[in-house]
Order: C-alpha cells, then sequence, then structure tokens
C-alpha cells in the first residue's frame, strides 16, 4: 500500500515531558492503553497529565474513579502539580465515582454506566482508575471469557466513540501473559520503582504500543512538582543525524601540546584526561573551554564536586576569566546535584544547556564526581549510560573532554578506574614522576583515534598561566614507572623515536 | 469548629438565591434543602455516594456543635438530608435559616478543606450556572480553620 493511501495515525500529546519521544512522537489517537505498576509508581498522575494535556470543553476527558482512592482526596493531591489547570473542572475534565455500581452491580452495568457517560459527554479521553479494583471484585459465576468479553466490548466501544482511553492497575509484572486485558490493550506503561541504598529509581517500559515504534528499553523518570518528567535512552536525539566526523582540529588552549595532536583534538572526539589527584587535569580541562570561548565556540563546564564559583575563581587563579563568558551567554557551569541523579537527568540537562547556547565543547569535571553524584542504582549501570551519553553528544558535533582520576601505582600504568577507553578517542594521561628528589610530572597521549599523534613523554608544570609543556626527558628511562633512571646518553644511540616533533598526519 | 465569616457569607448568598428561585417556582423543599440537593448531585458523581455520605455527615456532626437542634436532621445511606424541613417548621423562620446555613457552610468548609478554592468555586458555577458567585475569600483572605 502506497503511503498515501495509509490512514494516517494522529498522535497526541502525553503531557509528560520527555515521554513523546519515548513513545515514537505522542499517544496514537483512539488507542487503548494500561498504565500498571505497583501503588506509588505515578499512575494517576501520568494519567491525568494525559487528561488536562488533551482535554477541551468541545471534547473533554472523563475520569472514572472505582474503589481505591477517593476522588476528593485525588484531586486534593493532583491539584498539587503545576499541570492541574482548575478552570478545566468540570467542562474539560469530568469526574465520575463508579464505586457504588462496582459494589451493587455487575461488570454489565458498570458497561452500561460508562457507555451512557461516553454518549453523553463524547469525551476524547476516558480513564478507568483503578481498573483493576474493577475487576477483582468477586463477581458471581464471572468466567475468565465474562472478563475477555467486557475487556473487548468495553475497548471497542470506547475506540468507536473515538475515545483515547487509560486503563489504570496494580499489576504485577507476571501477570502479563495470563491476563486479557494485556491481549486487547494497544499500548502498555509500566511504571516501576526500586530501592537501591537509600535512593529510590524510577522507570518506565512502553513493553507494548500498536502503531508505531516506541523507543525499547527502561527510561527514568522523576516525580516533581510539575508531575512526571521523563528521561529517554536516546536523550531526545533519536531521529537525529550524527554529523560527519569533523576534519577541524580543535585547540587545546597549550600550543604545545595541540602539536603533540597533530593541530589539537579532532572536533566531535571524546577525549579523556586521566591522572592522579592534583596532576592539573581540571586546569588542562578550563584551558581547553577557555580556547573554545576565545575561538567563538560556546562551552559546558559539568562539575560535580564544586560549585560553579569555584571553579570560576579557580580559573581565575590560572589567568583564565570564566565570568565574562558566563555573563555574556556563551559559557554555562553546572552544578548538577548530587546523590540522586540517574545519568539521563545528568545528560537532560547537560543537553538543554548545549542547545540554549549552541555549545561546542563540553567538560565533564570529573567522571568520578559524576558517577558519585548517580543514585546507587544507576551506578551499575554506569559505563552502558556513559557509552549512550557521549555518543549521543559527540552526535551532534559536540566535542567532549571529560577528567578521571586514577590511583598512581608505581607498579601499573592504568588509565581510568573505569575500563571506559573504549569509549573515548583520545586519551591523553597525567602522571607524577620521581626524579632527583622531586615529585614532577610527566605528560603523554595514549591514544588518538582520529590519527596519528606524539609519542614523546614531556615533562610539564602547573604555573599561574595554567599547564606550560617542558621538553621531552630524553635523560630518563621507565618514565612510565614513575622511578625514571637516568640514562647515560654518550651510551645511547640515536633513534627515529628521539624526532622531537609529532607524529601527526594533520 | 466555626467555618469562617465567609464560607457562612457563600452559604448565606447561596441561600438567598435559592429562596428567591423557590418564590417563583413555588417548591416544597427549603431553600437550604435545595442547596444541599443541588450539591449532592454532583458531589455523588464526583466522589460516589459513599464518599458524598461521609463528607455531609462530617459537615452535619460540625454544624450540630453550633446549633445542638441540627441533632434531629439525618442524612440517609444515599446521602439524602432528613429532617431539616420538619425542623424548620417547628422553629421560626429566622432560626431555622440560620441552621441550614450553619449546615451549608460546614459542607462547603470541607470542600474548601479538603479540594481548595478554585475547585470548590468551579463545582458551585456548574451547580448555579446562572448565578454570579466571587471568591469568598476575595476580601480579606481569611481561611476556615482546620478540620484535624
Amino acid at each position: 500500500m502506497s503511503p498515501q493511501h495509509k490512514v494516517k495515525i494522529e498522535k497526541l500529546p502525553t503531557g509528560v515531558p520527555g515521554l513523546d519521544e519515548i513513545v515514537g512522537g505522542g499517544l496514537p489517537e483512539f488507542s487503548f492503553n494500561i498504565i500498571a505498576g505497583a501503588p506509588g509508581s505515578g499512575k494517576t498522575t501520568l494519567a491525568h497529565q494525559f487528561v488536562f494535556a488533551n482535554a477541551t470543553p468541545e471534547r473533554p476527558a472523563l475520569y472514572f474513579t472505582v474503589l481505591g482512592e477517593s476522588a476528593i482526596k485525588m484531586l486534593r493531591y493532583q491539584q498539587q502539580y503545576t499541570f492541574f489547570d482548575p478552570a478545566k473542572l468540570p467542562d474539560a475534565v469530568r469526574f465520575v465515582n463508579l464505586s457504588q455500581i462496582v459494589l451493587e452491580k455487575d461488570l454489565g452495568a458498570v458497561l452500561e454506566e460508562i457507555t451512557q457517560e461516553v454518549e453523553k459527554v463524547n469525551p476524547a479521553v476516558v480513564v478507568v482508575d483503578s481498573f483493576r479494583t474493577m475487576v477483582r471484585k468477586p463477581q458471581g459465576g464471572l468466567s475468565e471469557m465474562d472478563l475477555q468479553s467486557f475487556i473487548q466490548r468495553l475497548a471497542l466501544f470506547l475506540a468507536s466513540w473515538q475515545a483515547t482511553t487509560f486503563l489504570i492497575g496494580e499489576y504485577a509484572e507476571e501477570e502479563l501473559r495470563d491476563n486479557p486485558i494485556f491481549t486487547v490493550a494497544d499500548g502498555l506503561f509500566w511504571l516501576r520503582q526500586t530501592e537501591e541504598r537509600n535512593s529510590v529509581v524510577r522507570k518506565l517500559q512502553i513493553t507494548k504500543l500498536r502503531g508505531q515504534a516506541s523507543v525499547p528499553g527502561l527510561h527514568t523518570f522523576r516525580i516533581t512538582n510539575n508531575g512526571l518528567q521523563a528521561f529517554s535512552r536516546t536523550f531526545g536525539l533519536s531521529g537525529h543525524k550524527r554529523s560527519a566526523p569533523g576534519k577541524r582540529r580543535l585547540s587545546i588552549g597549550i600550543p604545545e601540546l595541540d602539536k603533540m595532536m597533530g593541530g589539537g583534538i579532532p572536533e566531535g572526539d571524546s577525549v579523556l584526561i586521566t591522572g592522579a589527584s592534583g596532576t592539573g587535569k581540571s586546569v588542562l580541562a578550563t584551558q581547553f573551554i577557555a580556547e573554545g570561548i576565545r575561538q567563538g565556540e560556546p562551552g559546558i563546564v559539568a562539575v560535580f564536586e564544586e560549585r560553579p564559583q569555584a571553579y570560576t575563581d579557580r580559573a581565575g587563579s590560572f589567568g583564565l576569566d570564566l565570568e565574562t563568558p558566563q555573563q555574556e551567554g556563551n559559557l554555562l557551569i553546572l552544578y548538577l546535584r548530587p546523590l540522586d541523579l540517574s545519568v539521563d537527568e545528568t545528560m537532560n540537562e547537560i543537553l538543554d544547556a548545549v542547545q540554549k547556547i549552541g555549545a561546542k565543547r563540553l567538560v565533564i569535571d570529573s567522571l568520578a564526581g559524576f558517577e558519585m553524584a548517580l543514585s546507587p542504582g544507576f551506578r551499575e549501570d554506569f559505563r552502558e549510560s556513559l557509552y549512550r551519553m557521549i555518543f549521543a553528544l559527540t552526535g551532534i558535533g559536540v566535542t567532549i573532554l571529560s577528567t578521571v582520576e586514577v590511583d598512581e601505582s608505581f607498579t601499573k600504568f592504568p588509565f581510568s578506574t573505569y575500563s571506559i577507553s573504549f569509549l573515548t578517542d583520545d586519551i591523553i594521561r597525567l602522571r607524577y614522576v620521581s626524579i632527583e628528589a622531586q615529585l614532577r610530572k610527566i605528560l603523554v597521549i595514549i591514544k588518538m583515534r582520529g590519527g596519528n599523534h606524539s609519542q614523546d613523554i614531556r615533562e610539564y608544570e602547573i604555573t599561574s598561566k595554567g599547564m606550560i609543556l617542558g621538553e621531552r626527558l630524553r635523560d630518563y628511562q621507565r618514565l612510565i614507572t614513575g622511578i625514571p633512571e637516568r640514562v647515560n646518553r654518550s651510551r645511547q644511540k640515536q633513534g627515529p623515536s628521539d624526532k622531537p616533533e609529532a607524529k601527526s598526519k594533520g | 469548629m466555626k467555618t469562617s465569616p465567609e464560607t457562612r457569607d457563600w452559604a448565606q448568598r447561596l441561600l438567598a438565591y435559592e429562596a428567591v428561585a423557590g418564590e417563583t417556582s413555588a417548591p416544597a423543599d427549603s431553600a437550604a434543602v435545595r442547596v444541599y440537593e443541588k450539591l449532592r448531585r454532583p458531589l455523588c458523581a464526583l466522589a460516589g455516594v459513599a464518599g458524598f455520605r461521609s463528607l455531609a455527615s462530617r459537615a452535619l456532626a460540625l454544624a450540630r456543635a453550633e446549633a445542638p437542634t441540627l441533632s434531629a436532621v439525618q442524612i440517609t445511606a444515599d446521602g439524602l438530608l432528613r429532617g431539616l424541613g420538619e425542623l424548620e417548621s417547628q422553629s421560626d423562620k429566622g432560626h431555622a435559616e440560620q441552621e441550614g446555613a450553619i449546615l451549608i457552610a460546614q459542607l462547603f468548609g470541607l470542600l474548601r478543606t479538603f479540594i481548595g478554592e478554585a475547585l470548590t468555586l468551579r463545582l458551585v458555577q456548574d451547580a448555579w450556572p446562572d448565578a454570579a458567585f466571587d471568591d469568598p475569600d476575595s476580601g480579606n483572605g481569611e481561611k476556615d480553620e482546620p478540620t484535624t
């Protein structure tokens, strides 16, 4: 069938920020949906958000309440959310209580009551809350076939009356196979909340959605004064084309280091700066972001371990003015509140910031701080989440520089505690070395995916002007052990690796 | 627990509105019973009969503290009001109206406590679409005492 002959399924806004993206652009009109989850998982709030986003006096929403939360109390609590608009009651949003009928009569009477109300009101949206309590009531002689028939007739009737429907229920996942309601439903929304140590992690999953593709998997969501906010695993970037790898090189703000990298960092790369505490990772990151601003490339710094003002002040002590670009809107320093974040929430904030100022450079300082800021339940998925985040951001052309602290070892030469080198295009390792009774610092580029790079091991210092690279330490061997040995150069043979220039293509 | 003067004023205005309406249509019930009935229907739809009955019973209990003669009044299982008409016929008109107003004011007070000003007002406006009612607290913002 040609595309022009296919029926077009209109998509309704869910009213939940981030959820439209997850369901593939909006909820299919006239669909028959289930919102399932444990008590307190946000089912009723989700339904209210959908209701208030779509109900109009011409096509109102009918909200049937059954045994469960009292309607009065539900209104008392739901009106606390910002999406709740009292002006929509009762013309656009109508509440009808079915408790009496459910208690005293059978499912046939319930269907008749719903039918009467729907025919009277002509609603665009129908919610039954809680549908589970309605069908759980012991019905004399009610067989599974009767229940299936009731659900079938209800779904048929509501779809025929062009209503988009939500049935809400406290279902457990093991009921998925046996319950006929899940067969009839067009859409199935599962809301979960799990406790991880002292944190609560909320996730939603669209396990079924007829008519259009939704984003698979578990998506984090949060409930705030604004109601639910969902954070898609694709970070709202599904459908975006990945930027072609840039040929441009971005200066890191340290000319000698740019040379070592063949002219700078390839645009759209993810760079990892790794080293022990005090080796100057943050200084390097700050120089990178400051250089970008100097060249007219707005930047974002995501900090987890210190406040933006402290970060700004510290940059100032190296002669880098981060105050002015912040005032001018070219730099945002995000302090992401600690301890209960999901990566997806963090991403959402970073992406908002990137889009807000058109950022080209992003610093994450540091990955260890980032991990600590996450709710314990998300830490297990840190690497996977980090991969998605980096892939998404570099895909829109942002160049990312992340710092990570490693324990200094004199027997090993680790790049990261996270085994995340596969996530990064380029790795720069900073290291302490003990030379002539001094703790000095060396820098080496471990890898650059985009081309050759210098293999020199260079000494550097952190001065009041930032990082200053010194000469290659030719007179020492075993530098990467941290305990080098001086060599007698007169006895050394000159080799190709002694060339001081970078072996770069670019 | 007494309701705020504004809530009582709101109840009085509704009763006055219904009294005028009653003069033209000559209904059998008193203004207080008609106001109660007009509230009962949408509230039963909203909260269910049991939900409304609970609210009405609480309102009656609170009203009895202010007007002990209301002890003769009952709320039926269907949420209907029984006995107010008889009470009105046994006492002088002004006194009976006052007792009816207390009951209605207590019901409003509970609604305001539970679902807030805006929704209560929307509910009243829906029940009396031709009447013009303002926010009872638009004057000085005084609220009812909490029910707890």
